[in-house]
Parts: C-alpha cells; sequence; structure tokens
C-alpha cells in the first residue's frame, strides 16, 4: 500500500508530521502512523501554554486496538491546540495532514533535524 | 508444573493406587482418562519431562513441600474442630466493617454456575447476564452518587482511595502533589493510600478535624496550590455524619484540587448526594450490600465525573447494540487497562471484584429505591436510639460527637474503656474500646435483637 508522504513537511522518525508555518510549527501523525493505529477514537492533548522538549510525550492517541504516546518532534510552547478532535478523533485517520492535525507549537528550534519527505517515504 | 512429579517421594500415595488397582487399572479406567507420558514424550521427541521445563535452577524448590496426608474425613473432622474453637460474640463492632441482612435471594442467584466463574467477561457472546448485572451494579451506583461514571469495581474501600489519589495525580486539571486526609482516616486505609502514592509524586498529609468533621477553616489553612486532592468521609469511620462538605467540595474547587468523598451504598441512600456537594470523585466499600461483614474481604465502588473517563481504574461495562439492533452489554474502554496500555495504563489492577459486585448488584435490586431508603433510615435511627439508651446510664456519655450518626457512634465511659470492653466480651458482646475512656458500638438489623443485653451488660458493668 502507497501512504501519502507529502512533500513539503518534515518528519520525525516516531511518525509525527511538522508543518512550519509563520513562526509555527503544526503538528500530526501521519498517514501510514494512522493506518498502522487503526479507527482513532480518542485524542489527549496537552493545555495551550505547555513546554515540550524535543522527544517528550506530550499527548496520547488512542484507537481501537492500541494506545501510543505523541512525541514532540521540537522543542517549544504549545500555542494551540485542534479542539475539533474531542468531539471527531476520526478526523485524524480521515485527514491525517489536514483537518486531523494535532497540535501547533511556538518553536524553539527549527525542523532541520527532522526527516526529509524522502528520507521518511524510505522509512515506511 | 516444575520437574518431574514421578521423582517426587509420595510412598503413601504410591500404596493406595496399588491398593486401588483391582478396581481400574491406571490404563484401563473407562472413566478417568488416563495418559502415559512416556508415549507423549515419544511423540514430540523429547527423552523426558525434565527437558520440557527452563526453569534455574535457583528458583527451584528442590526439597518435598512437608504436607500430610490425610483422608477427606480427617480433615473435615480436623477443620471443624478449629472452626468451633471461634467464639459467638454477638459483634457491635463496625468500623468499617457493617453487617446487613443478606436475602436468601442473593446466594440463591449468585451461585447459579453462569455466574460462578473466575473468567472475565471478555466474551460479549457469552456473558450478557453478567455484563448486564455489572452494568446495573455500575448504574445503581450512578444513582447514588450522582457522579455520570462508576466502573464495576475495585477491591475494597482502600484501593478505591489509592486509585482515586493516583487519578488526580494523572489528570491535567490537577497541578497539585498532595493528597490531604482527615484525621480520621483509618489506619489501614492510609498505608494502602501510602503504598499507591510511593513512587509517584504525590505525598499524604493529614489535616486536623474539629468534633470529628472536617473544619473548613482548618481545611482552608491547609489547602495551597499544591494540592491536588482532598479526602473526607461520610458517614466518617466513627458514624458522624459530615456537616460541612459543600464548604468542603467549593475550597477543593478554589484551590484547582479534586473532592474525594469516601461513603458506602447503604449511606449513600440516604445522605446528601455526593455530585451535589462538589465530589469529583466517590470511593467507598459497596459491600455493605450482598456480603456479610468478613472483616477482611471488601467491594470497593468507584464513581467519578465524565470528564476522567478515560483515566478511570479498572473494568467498565458499557451498554451497545448487536447486530440485530438490540441492547447488549460489553467491556468497553479497555485501551485505559494493563493488557492494552501496558505501563501506561491507568491502574495496576487488573482484576476485580466482579462476584461480589453482582451480590451488591442482586441485593441492591431486591430491595428497591425504597428498601434501600429505609434500610439507610433504620442505620440513622437505630444508632440513635440505642446512643440515647446507652446515654441514661450513670457514667456513659453517648454520642460523644453532639451530631448526627449514622449504624454507630462513640461513647465515654468511666473510667477504664479496655476493662469495660473485656468484661462485656465476658457477656458475648463485642465493642471497640478507643483509647483510655472511649468505646465505639455500631448497630445494625443484624445485631439488634442484643441491643438490651448490651445495654444492661453495660449497666452491670459500671453499676
Amino acid at each position: 500500500m502507497e501512504f501519502d508522504v507529502p512533500e513539503h513537511l518534515r518528519y520525525a522518525e516516531t511518525h509525527e508530521w511538522t508543518d512550519e508555518h509563520n513562526g509555527t510549527v503544526r503538528v500530526g501523525i501521519t498517514d501510514f502512523a494512522q493506518d498502522e493505529l487503526g479507527d482513532i477514537v480518542f485524542v489527549d492533548l496537552p493545555a495551550e501554554g505547555e513546554t515540550s522538549q524535543r522527544g517528550n510525550a506530550f499527548g496520547v492517541i488512542e484507537s481501537i486496538k492500541a494506545v501510543s504516546d505523541l512525541y514532540a518532534p521540537v522543542v517549544g510552547t504549545v500555542v494551540e491546540t485542534n479542539h475539533r478532535l474531542r468531539d471527531q478523533p476520526e478526523l485524524v485517520n480521515e485527514e491525517p495532514f489536514g483537518a486531523g492535525w494535532l497540535v501547533a507549537f511556538d518553536p524553539d528550534e527549527g525542523t532541520d533535524h527532522l526527516l526529509t519527505a524522502a528520507q521518511y517515504r524510505e522509512q515506511v | 508444573m516444575v520437574g518431574n512429579p514421578s521423582r517426587r517421594d509420595h510412598s503413601d500415595h504410591a500404596s493406595r493406587s496399588d491398593r486401588a488397582r483391582p478396581f481400574g487399572t491406571r490404563a484401563g479406567s473407562p472413566f478417568a482418562p488416563t495418559v502415559d507420558p512416556g508415549a507423549m514424550l515419544d511423540a514430540v521427541g523429547v527423552d523426558d519431562l525434565e527437558s520440557l521445563f527452563d526453569i534455574p535452577a535457583p528458583l527451584r524448590f528442590g526439597d518435598t513441600l512437608g504436607i500430610e496426608s490425610r483422608s477427606e474425613q480427617d480433615v473435615v473432622r480436623e477443620v471443624t474442630g478449629t472452626l468451633s474453637r471461634n467464639d459467638s460474640l454477638t459483634e457491635f463492632l463496625g468500623r468499617g466493617h457493617y453487617e446487613h441482612y443478606v436475602p436468601s435471594l442473593v446466594d440463591h442467584l449468585a451461585d447459579r454456575s453462569e455466574f460462578l466463574t473466575s473468567y472475565t467477561q471478555y466474551q460479549p457472546e457469552v456473558t450478557q447476564g453478567f455484563l448486564q448485572a455489572l452494568f446495573e451494579y455500575q448504574s445503581l451506583l450512578v444513582e447514588l452518587t450522582g457522579l455520570p461514571v462508576a466502573n464495576c469495581s475495585m477491591y475494597d474501600a482502600a484501593t478505591a482511595l489509592g486509585e482515586a489519589a493516583t487519578l488526580a495525580g494523572r489528570v491535567r486539571a490537577v497541578e497539585g502533589s498532595t493528597v490531604l486526609v482527615p484525621s480520621y482516616l483509618r489506619r489501614e486505609f492510609r498505608e494502602v493510600l501510602e503504598n499507591y502514592t510511593a513512587g509517584t509524586d504525590l505525598t499524604v498529609e493529614t489535616v486536623g478535624t474539629v468534633d470529628g468533621m472536617v473544619d473548613p477553616e482548618t481545611l482552608a489553612a491547609a489547602l495551597s496550590e499544591d494540592t491536588a486532592m482532598v479526602y473526607a468521609e461520610n458517614p466518617t469511620v466513627e458514624g458522624v455524619v459530615e456537616e460541612h462538605l459543600s464548604e468542603v467540595g467549593t475550597l477543593a474547587d478554589e484551590y484547582g484540587a479534586l473532592f474525594c468523598l469516601g461513603s458506602d451504598t447503604v449511606a449513600l441512600s440516604l445522605l446528601q448526594e455526593p455530585a451535589a456537594v462538589g465530589a469529583d470523585i466517590v470511593v467507598g466499600d459497596a459491600s455493605v450490600l450482598g456480603l456479610p461483614a468478613a472483616h477482611g474481604m471488601g467491594l470497593g465502588l468507584f464513581a467519578c465525573r465524565e470528564d476522567f473517563l478515560r483515566q478511570v481504574p479498572g473494568r467498565l461495562v458499557g451498554a451497545t447494540k448487536d447486530e440485530d439492533g438490540r441492547r447488549a452489554y460489553t467491556l468497553t474502554l479497555q485501551t485505559r487497562e494493563q493488557h492494552i496500555r501496558r505501563e501506561r495504563a491507568t491502574s495496576n489492577i487488573c482484576t476485580n471484584q466482579a462476584w461480589v459486585a453482582l451480590r451488591a448488584a442482586i441485593h441492591a435490586a431486591s430491595l428497591g429505591p425504597g428498601g434501600l431508603l429505609s434500610l439507610a433510615e433504620q442505620c440513622h435511627r437505630r444508632a440513635e436510639t440505642l446512643a440515647g439508651r446507652l446515654d441514661a446510664i450513670d457514667g456513659v456519655e453517648a454520642p460523644v460527637r453532639d451530631c448526627h450518626h449514622f449504624r454507630e457512634f462513640k461513647m465515654r465511659v468511666d473510667p477504664d474503656a479496655q476493662r469495660v470492653a473485656a468484661a462485656l466480651r465476658s457477656r458475648g458482646l463485642a465493642v471497640h474500646p478507643l483509647g483510655a475512656d472511649e468505646l465505639q458500638v455500631c448497630v445494625t438489623e443484624a445485631n439488634e435483637h442484643r441491643t438490651d443485653d448490651l445495654v444492661s451488660a453495660v449497666e452491670g458493668v459500671l453499676g
């Protein structure tokens, strides 16, 4: 099966994607990750204002068959979380790179340390 | 199985087998299928049983167990003899263990073989009856507490309290790490709570009480931004009906702490609804229904607010629909639990008290709402009546606390509580001596017929 790996994003080995835009970094999980997890039923996200170190678990994503930690791909402060996921966690399955985004960070670093689309494609 | 059983020395057993042989050889019994381990080992290509196990030598028990072999009849005689040495005191004990009459209906239904299973209800297709009973148990707790979520049991009240504390430590809405408990908290509960909080960021601190109740002013002084949870009981372990719970709930809320209330299923039928006084979690003992006072076994009730649903410990039964649209029940939200979430599970407890919860549900259903309320009213009335009768005796002050009581109360005696308790004991009556000059007395329908004896015994001892 071919998974969507958009060219303009950067990726963590733990299957989070990042989209750096206007000084914030939006984070979600990849098409591959949502497919592995299966139907997402709950996403536990941090409060706005929480800070995170790179690689720290900042939230939890729960599917009907598994629970996984979400790891912060960058150092930063949470400035926004996707409130729609509270009632519609299935958005993560339906649009992992769009309406199913998770949190936005005000980053203290760039995303150059992360994988490129080509490198991530190699991994999955 | 460890090692090769044939190597063990069971000379007595062997000789009995020899004697039994005329009635059916090992290979030939038509009733009990026997297997030849040698043939099985040959079939899998292994020389001996030993080579099927890979247990390091230091972990092996090389000795004999030293259990004397006796016939069933001998064992029954000995155990019966030992049991007959139990005293036959009438207990007025209480303090966390309460005897209520359990209708015979409970034994009759709960002893059905469909319910007598140690298996968890993981397969909804074969356990609808049990799952429905557990769902009804949860629904009972939801109605009694006013809180929308209840699990289908913890081990006992103390472990439920421990779980409440760790829940407070987990939820994002709570930032603090101190658990405040009232000075009346039983030592056993405190110890279990300390066990639960060991290894977490949580610490347990005691708040002083006034007249056996949580005092809002004292509590306010103890509260801080670091408070994670405030615990109180209603009724307290001394039978006191708390009078300031709304203030406790408001205070806890002001400091961003959770308010956990301890109670039981009978008391909850009459006393203020926990949700109405701001309780976020209710714990306590549900085995006041369905079980006799066993002084050990319990049934932990656990209910909480809906926003903690994903943080609830233990099993949850949910109602759903089957393929044909009919109402059906199943264990749900299992991703909280250890068999899926492993080290990130909400609790280390991966079993529960399903059969005891079943008994509690049957007992509650057999009483009905009116029966439960009537039982609870009697718990209040009996305690006040007995206290009044004891108070009329010279040298007795009962109850010590000037407030409403439920099931039990403390009385002050002159001069020596230990001596009075011992004298009552010699007359076949058990009460709790507390400190130098106080006794605690508990009365329910199970011992009410002996209250005349108790009153005259106290008169006799002090007269």
